[in-house]
């Protein structure tokens, strides 16, 4: 899309507004997620004020956390992984990746942010977290260095942004950054694994390989989302594209890094339910239960499985509308396993007892689906809002070399 | 200092939850949101499968997950001993009921767990989650250390009846209800108990009773394999028994 874009704050704020007035993707997808944040955002206002937390269906003898912490953390794996991404450019030289670096730091800004929402609403007391955390200085706490390096991460992906909007691509402050970034994102994410990980009571959970796995099924949800949105800019034709982009977006490259990241997450999927089904040990048992589920079976095979095969077949993995499939099926698959993951490691009960004679059942109430949608379109309304204020696919002239070379094999 | 512990003889328990009332009047418990709950299970199979309980309050682990993992230090060991809840400063991010193996802990803001919703008959005109009928003196609540009415979205648990221990003379080896001058600073479920099932005393203290009935009678401590190491030990004799096992069987 050739966009005139904004220049400075007002114009930045008049362009936003002007967007419900044009007619192009992009505006439509501000226009749609605009209104849908306005009606869900509302719901869940209305609902926690009437009702509290009390209109959420987690509870203190099952599952604690519901599916608005499993939103959270699609959204924040979603942008770690956007992230890292975005360094293959910026910090490890992969030139060719360029063309994308921007939208990714863009993108993981915006699903940061979503996922925060989220959070802040799921939780008892937002505002005070505020406080409470610095000042109680909890160091033992894998959630205190989830919070401090999210922060320091989301920090540092503004800064980023902001000097490539200022064409600063190269400068060694722009690298540093860029390095910091990738440094602070690992730990964050690594983090939010080990918030599970560290669990030993939730056998499901424990492990260090829980934060492994977060960060490399972070790295595919990014990768999912970038092919996505890289897609939807260009109203799903590669021809709109700039050159380098094209040339990326046709490469084998990018269904071969997609490919290696779904085998990778699903050797880690497989695996696990391995040890789940095999190990005696107690409190396993909710492995069973999830393979009984429908949900599990679609995300492994059908988000997972196929869009794998489609990025191997020859004839499919070069073709946009299976790229497109895939991003999209993965997208699903990923948000079906961090409900699925969290659901799980907490539905076994911890010991028999009176009321905990199986596996605890929970399905997210309206407000809890309302809060999904309120994530969704944040995200959405937000990324609509940078496609159209700054050019996504700004990058360095030198990329544009790099980039043909690709193209030319 | 004292380090203040339990003790439930499993054998003399018998079941009638008398611990579980006296505390939801003491504590001001929402009805069905017990901090001292007895739980029932059956061990073995018909026709001689046998119904069991034991009495779970919180228990104080020496090694408490839910303090480690408490983000804002809301959650705390203080120097007797005990596990509390800072109610001013818990921001309900529910982390250390994911990380208490005992599931001792409660959330205010849930689904009702009986009807009609106790928190809209008897609604609270301030920060407080609902406004019984019965509560202790006003003088007597403190969030700082989890007791009174709870406020909404945070977190509670069995104090060990802290507004009454903190109170027990220094050096009290153990807090004896039939005691008339200990009587006032023992937990409530103490006092309560029928049969007197329930010892409570200081685990420091290698003389105490509390202290020769763990040595003598052999005392256990629920899943110990975790690590929490609870201050919550059970007698179980010949007759009691604590769940060796989880809910359900693997081949579900
Ligand atoms: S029983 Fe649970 S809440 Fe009580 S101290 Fe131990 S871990 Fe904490
Ligand atoms: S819910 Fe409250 S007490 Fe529990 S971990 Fe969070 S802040 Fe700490």
């Amino acid at each position: 899309m050739n966009f005139i874009y904004p220049k400075t704050v007002n114009e930045a704020i008049s362009g936003a507004l002007k967007m419900f007035g044009e007619n192009h993707v992009t505006a439509t997808i501000w226009k749609a997620s605009v209104a849908v944040l306005a009606a869900s955002l509302g719901f869940v206002f209305y609902m926690l004020f009437t009702e509290g937390h009390a209109s959420f269906n987690t509870s203190s003898d099952g599952v604690n956390w519901g599916s608005a912490i499993a939103t959270y953390v699609y959204f924040a794996l979603i942008s770690s992984g956007l992230t890292i991404i975005a360094s293959l450019a910026t910090v490890f030289g992969f030139k060719q990746f360029y063309p994308v670096a921007k939208r990714c730091i863009w993108l993981a800004i915006v699903t940061l942010i979503a996922g925060f929402a989220v959070l802040a609403l799921e939780l008892g007391h937002p505002f005070r977290m505020l406080w409470a955390v610095p000042s109680g200085m909890q160091i033992y706490s894998p959630m205190f260095w989830m919070g401090v390096f999210y922060v320091i991460d989301l920090g540092l992906l503004i800064v980023k942004f902001y000097l490539m909007w200022k064409e600063d691509w190269d400068s060694p402050f722009s690298h540093f950054i860029g390095i910091a970034g990738f440094i602070a994102v690992v730990l964050a994410s690594g983090m939010l694994g080990l918030l599970f990980g560290s669990m030993a009571m939730r056998p499901m959970w424990f492990g260090s390989a829980t934060s492994v796995f977060f960060i490399l099924s972070g790295v595919l949800s990014g990768a999912a989302a970038i092919v996505f949105s890289v897609y939807l800019a260009y109203g799903f034709d590669t021809k709109n594209m700039p050159e380098q982009l094209r040339s990326l977006a046709l490469s084998d490259q990018l269904p071969k890094v997609f490919a290696t990241l779904i085998g990778i997450v699903l050797v880690f999927l497989l695996t696990r339910i391995w040890v789940g089904l095999w190990s005696n040990q107690d409190g396993m048992e909710g492995f069973v239960a999830l393979l009984n589920t429908p949900w599990f079976h679609l995300e492994v095979w059908v988000c997972l499985a196929l869009p794998f095969l489609m990025m191997l077949s020859p004839s499919m993995q070069l073709a946009p509308k299976w790229q497109v499939t895939a991003s999209i099926l993965v997208l699903a698959g990923m948000f079906i396993e961090r409900l699925q993951f969290i659901v799980a490691g907490q539905n076994v009960p911890m010991f028999k007892g009176t009321w905990m004679n199986s596996v605890t059942p929970y399905t997210p109430s309206l407000t809890e689906s309302a809060l999904v949608v309120v994530g969704i379109s944040t995200a959405l309304a937000l990324y609509a809002l940078g496609e159209r204020l700054s050019n996504l696919s700004a990058a360095p002239k030198e990329s544009i070399e790099a980039a043909g070379q690709l193209a030319r094999g | 200092m004292a380090k203040w512990g339990m003790v439930i003889d499993l054998e003399k328990c018998v079941g009638c939850q008398a611990c579980t009332v006296a505390c939801g009047m003491e504590n001001s418990r929402l009805p069905g949101e017990m901090w001292q709950d007895v739980i029932f299970f059956t061990e073995g199979t018909h026709p001689s499968a046998q119904l069991k309980w034991f009495p779970r309050p919180c228990q104080h682990c020496e090694n408490p997950s839910c303090v480690a993992v408490c983000p804002t230090h809301a959650t705390y060991k203080t120097e007797d001993g005990v596990v509390l809840v800072d109610w001013n400063r818990c921001i309900g991010c529910k982390y250390c009921m994911i990380a208490c193996p005992y599931g001792v802990r409660f959330y205010t803001d849930e689904k009702p767990l009986v009807a009609p919703d106790m928190r809209k008959v008897l609604a609270s005109k301030d920060d407080h989650s609902w406004n019984p009928p019965w509560k202790m003196p006003d003088a007597r609540e403190d969030w700082k250390h989890g007791v009174g009415i709870q406020p909404h979205d945070v977190v509670s648990k069995c104090t060990f009846c802290y507004h009454r221990i903190s109170k027990a003379p220094p050096g009290t080896p153990d807090l004896d209800p039939q005691d008339p001058k200990l009587r006032e600073f023992t937990p409530a479920c103490v006092v309560t108990c029928a049969p007197g099932a329930r010892y409570f005393g200081d685990l420091s203290n290698p003389n105490s009773e509390v202290s020769r009935m763990i040595g003598d009678k052999r005392g256990v401590r629920l899943l110990d394999q975790l690590g929490n190491k609870p201050q919550v030990y059970y007698l179980t004799g010949d007759g009691g028994a604590v769940p060796s096992s989880r809910a359900i069987n693997k081949k579900v």
